[in-house]
Order: structure tokens, then C-alpha cells, then sequence
């Protein structure tokens, strides 16, 4: 809870640093409030306190993604310090819309009400419409932001209409009441209860790209600056698929019969049309888009094996999936800076330009299509065994039939990285951006070695 | 409450609102004239554009006056309770008021308050 309190004030912080002459300020008070805020997240460590007359929950399983959403954003924080491309917005505003995003993920991983959940859903997104229209003058951008913000209203209905009509049912917003009275029901729950809970399956679905409720997500992802995307595609896809996770793991265990079958084909679904999708794409960016959702259907893949798959191997998962998409989104800004554009071919000859560059991206891309000894085989591994110890064998062999098709498009970019390019410049560096790019590629191979670490947490 | 009765408003509710605009398609014949299509405000023809942009600056007055509009309606129900929360009301409060200063401070700063 105290995280969340120093993210607010650092947010408002970072906002008005921005009146200083110092241009620096802004990054050094964004990245102090977050290191600030990870520190006082961990102290709680096995407190598990109840704030706010129970609206808050804060036990370990919120703790430990609060802190890997505020270390995520200190990464795309540090990022900015070398980001090149034009955002038309000073950076400390940026920051702060950041800070406050992230405030309303802290709530959506540490929700106990389902007013908190709707609440920490529109905190986190309103901020988000406005950063991906954040380069005023170009106009995917502002298609972004329209589609985001049109869509994501339409998507907040749905779950705010879910859950009226559990409430409805069960007079209570808690979920652990909730879950009490889905207990008692022996069950038998009422027709009225499924359906708001499969609403919510439908907005909080669309916030995690989940398919068929994906369309927005290529477009947005591309059109917004990169720095907003790599926001988008780790923190707020964490926070996404934390608050889901949370709902069906304290609400709905008991009538896992009535979901687990939706659930199911709607990870099936997300998983194919994700990988089979960015097969196609020419963009990286849009390529990485498309990644996300599928990223998000193996994810989905937990929900359906809850009794076998306990919230480490989600919570590795996700650690895996930011380190690795932080990293090659890292890569692609560079690469946009120097050659103008974030196609597949901008990659070509990038092992004569700057072989430190070309080692990083395949990492990032091995990691990302899951090959060891990184830590995205290892998150795979988890889940996957998950899912085949809980009987759910087709949906593994789908699966993993999808990692098969994930590999092809990864690799392109990785053969493009070592084939021969037209130019052969060097790359220059900035000092933080390397940094960034080191940490991100040797976390996701230590992660691979010692998976033990994250595993062991929850 | 089972999963019939669910069918029939979801079924009742979309003959009513397919209903309503297939009963006016039906009895109504569609009349279109030059006078129908031009633009029309406030009774008065238009002169010259009627699709010109505004000073940003009416968005911003709108908006800031918005802010502490809606602070007023938050502090009538406050006032309502304060008495029987007692101190702790009007910590609160000033903690809201607060909150909104901060807003406003950012705006005046920012240069939203002078008329460009």
C-alpha cells in the first residue's frame, strides 16, 4: 500500500520537476520514486494487510508484481534518457502519466473489491490514451489514442456491467465473499453470476489482448512511440494479466466448470492467431505486437490449469516475457533512430554495424520464442507442465505447435541481424542505454539458470 | 432467476431496439430536401464556415472550470456527513482540496489561466 502512496506523490513530483531548467530532474526524480517504491513494496514482504476498509489486499502475490511492474518501468524510465524519437510532450509529463499508470496497475494487482478492480482498470488506462497519442503531429498516433480510448471505454462497460450483475446476485463486491457464496451454492450458481462473470472475462480480455478482443492491439502498439509500446506491452500486459489471475484464483475457484472450457478455447484462439498472425508482419514493431497477444494466450493457459499452476509460474512467466520485450524493444528504438524505420530489413547487417547490438537482439528473440538456456523456455517449461499435470493435454500440444510457428518469425529477425546489409556504419550508443540492454539481456539469462529464484517467491 | 428468464431479456431486449427503428423505417417515408441538408444554428442560416476551429484556450477554462466544479459537488454530500465523522471529515477534505490545488497549481504554471 505504501507503494502505491509513493507512486502518486512521485508521479506529482515528476510533474512539476518539470518547470526546473534542469531537463535531468525529471528522470532523476522518476527513477528515485521508483526505487523508493520498490524498497518500501518489499518491506511489506509476508505482512498481508488489509487497507482501506478491505478494498486493498496487499499479501505477497500483489507484492511481488508490484515490484516487478516498478522495476520494469524503472528500465523504460532509464531507457528515456537516450530515446530519440520525437515525443511532443515534455519528458516529465510523460513521466508522470508513467507514474500514475502504474499507480492504477499497483490496485489492480492488490484489488480485494471489485470496485478496485474497475477503479485500478480506468487509472491505468486513461493515462495510457493519452500517452499513445502523444506524438501530436503524426497521425497514427492519434489513431492510437481514438482506437484505445474508444475501445477501452466500450471494453470498461463490459466489465463494469459484470460486475453489477454479480453483485446483483451476491450483494457483495468482495470477492472473497463472492467466492463464499459461489461455495454455498453447491454448484449450482445462478445463471445471472456466470454471465457477469463472463463479462468480466470480456473486459478484463480486452485489456490483456486477449483474442477475439485483440483488434486494437497491433494498431495501437504501432502507432504509439515506442517507449509507450514497450510500456504497454509489459507493465500494463503484468498488470492485465495479474488482476485476471487474482479474480479467478480468490472468486471463481469453486465453479471452475462453468470457465475453464471458455477459458480454453479463448487461449487456444489468442495463442494461433497471435503467432499465425505476426508471421505475416513485414513491421517489427507490429511483429511484437502480435507476440504480446500470443504471449498472452499461453498465459491464458495458467488460468485453465489453476490447480496445478500456482501464481509463480505466471509471475516467472511475466518476469521472462518484460525482461525480454524491454530488451528487444530497446534494440528497435536504436534501430528506428539509425536507418528511419522498425522494418525486419532495418535489421540486415546489424553484425558488421555493432556486433554488441546483433548479440543482444538474440537473446531477446531466443528468449522471447523460448529457447534455453533463457529464461522464456524455462517460464514455457512451468506453464506447460502446469497445464499437462492438470489434464489439459490438447491445449499443450497446441501450445507448444505455437512455439514451433513463434520461432519462425523471431528467427527472422535474428537471421536478418547476421545476413549482409547495405550500410555499415557503426551504431552509436548512449552509456544508459547499453546498460539498459545488458541488464535486460543477462537477466533473461540468469533467470534461465537459476528460475529457482522467482519460483520459489509465491 | 435461471437461465430462461436471462433469454427472454436478452431476446426482449433486442426486439425492442430493433424493433424501434424497423416500426419507424416502416412508417415513415424518408423526405430529402436541399433545406434538410445545410447547416443549421440556432435558428439563424450560417455565415460563411460553420467548420472553423476555436481558441484552445475556451477548452482550457472549460476544462479547469470542470475541476472545481466537481469539487463543489463532491463537498455537498461531505458537508452533509461532516459532522458525524467529525475531525477526521475535515482532514479529509483538506487532503481533497489538496489534491485539486496541486491541479490547479500545475495549470496557472503551465500558463493554461493566460488568454493567448
Amino acid at each position: 500500500m505504501n507503494a502505491l502512496l509513493v507512486l502518486s506523490i512521485a508521479g506529482l513530483a515528476a510533474l512539476f520537476s518539470g518547470f526546473s531548467h534542469n531537463k535531468k530532474l525529471a528522470v532523476i526524480v522518476s527513477l528515485l520514486g521508483l526505487a523508493v517504491a520498490f524498497t518500501v513494496n518489499v518491506l511489506d514482504w509476508n505482512t498481508a494487510v488489509r487497507y482501506y476498509n478491505d478494498m486493498i489486499f496487499v499479501d505477497n502475490y500483489a507484492i511481488a508484481f508490484t515490484g516487478v511492474m516498478a522495476l520494469t518501468m524503472l528500465l523504460i524510465v532509464a531507457l528515456f534518457v537516450d530515446y530519440k524519437e520525437s515525443v511532443e510532450v515534455p519528458n516529465a509529463e510523460i513521466f508522470a502519466l508513467l507514474f500514475f499508470s502504474l499507480a492504477g496497475g499497483v490496485m489492480l494487482v492488490s484489488y480485494s473489491n471489485l470496485l478496485m478492480l474497475f477503479l485500478g482498470i480506468e487509472i491505468l488506462s486513461i493515462p495510457l490514451y493519452i500517452l499513445a497519442g502523444s506524438k501530436r503531429h503524426t497521425l497514427t498516433s492519434n489513431e492510437a489514442a481514438i482506437k484505445y480510448f474508444l475501445l477501452g471505454a466500450f471494453a470498461s462497460a463490459f466489465l463494469l456491467f459484470g460486475i453489477v450483475l454479480i453483485y446483483g446476485v451476491t450483494a457483495s463486491f468482495h470477492i472473497e465473499t463472492i467466492a463464499a457464496y459461489i461455495k454455498n451454492a453447491n454448484g449450482q450458481p445462478p445463471a445471472l453470476l456466470v454471465a457477469g462473470m463472463f463479462m468480466l472475462i470480456g473486459g478484463l480480455g480486452f485489456k490483456i489482448s486477449a483474442a477475439p478482443f485483440h483488434f486494437w492491439t497491433p494498431d495501437v502498439y504501432q502507432g504509439s512511440p515506442t517507449i509507450v509500446t514497450t510500456f504497454m506491452s509489459t507493465v500494463v500486459k503484468t498488470a492485465g494479466i495479474a488482476a485476471f489471475y487474482r479474480l479467478f484464483a480468490y472468486a471463481f475457484p469453486a465453479i471452475t466448470a462453468e470457465w475453464i472450457p471458455t477459458i480454453s478455447v479463448l487461449a487456444a484462439l489468442t495463442m494461433t492467431v497471435g503467432n499465425v498472425t505476426a508471421v505475416f508482419q513485414s513491421s517489427v514493431k507490429r511483429m511484437l505486437a502480435y507476440s504480446g497477444i500470443a504471449h498472452a494466450g499461453y498465459l491464458l493457459i495458467a488460468f485453465v490449469s489453476i490447480s496445478s499452476n500456482p501464481a509463480s509460474s505466471v509471475l516467472y512467466y511475466l518476469i521472462a516475457y518484460a525482461v525480454s520485450t524491454v530488451c528487444a524493444f530497446a534494440v528497435l528504438m536504436v534501430i528506428q533512430h539509425t536507418t528511419g524505420s522498425e522494418e525486419v530489413d532495418g535489421f540486415k547487417g546489424l553484425s558488421k554495424r555493432s556486433p554488441f547490438l546483433a548479440f543482444i537482439t538474440t537473446v531477446a528473440f531466443i528468449s522471447l520464442a523460448g529457447i534455453p538456456p533463457t529464461a522464456g523456455f524455462f517460464a514455457k517449461f512451468y506453464l506447460f507442465s502446469g497445464a499437462v499435470k492438470a489434464g489439459h493435454l490438447w491445449l499443450t500440444i497446441i501450445a507448444v505447435l505455437n512455439s514451433c510457428i513463434a520461432i519462425y518469425y523471431y528467427f527472422r529477425v535474428i537471421t536478418a541481424v547476421y545476413s549482409e546489409g547495405t550500410d555499415s556504419t557503426p551504431v552509436e550508443l548512449g552509456t544508459v542505454q547499453k546498460a539498459v540492454m545488458i541488464i535486460t539481456a543477462v537477466l533473461a539469462v540468469a533467470l534461465g539458470l537459476f528460475p529457482e529464484m522467482i519460483i520459489s517467491l509465491l | 432467476m435461471g437461465s430462461a428468464s436471462m433469454i427472454v431479456l436478452i431476446i426482449s431486449a433486442i426486439i425492442f431496439a430493433v424493433g424501434g427503428i424497423l416500426v419507424s423505417k416502416l412508417l415513415f417515408k424518408k423526405h430529402n430536401s436541399v433545406v434538410k441538408g445545410e447547416a443549421y444554428e440556432c435558428g439563424v442560416p450560417t455565415i460563411g464556415k460553420s467548420w472553423v476551429q476555436f481558441n484552445v484556450g475556451y477548452y482550457l477554462f472549460a476544462l479547469i472550470f470542470l475541476i472545481f466544479d466537481v469539487e463543489l459537488v463532491f463537498l455537498y454530500p461531505w458537508a452533509v456527513v461532516a459532522k458525524s465523522v467529525g475531525w477526521l471529515a475535515l482532514v479529509e477534505i483538506i487532503i481533497f482540496m489538496f489534491i485539486l490545488f496541486v491541479g490547479f497549481l500545475y495549470a496557472h504554471k503551465k500558463g493554461a489561466l493566460k488568454w493567448m
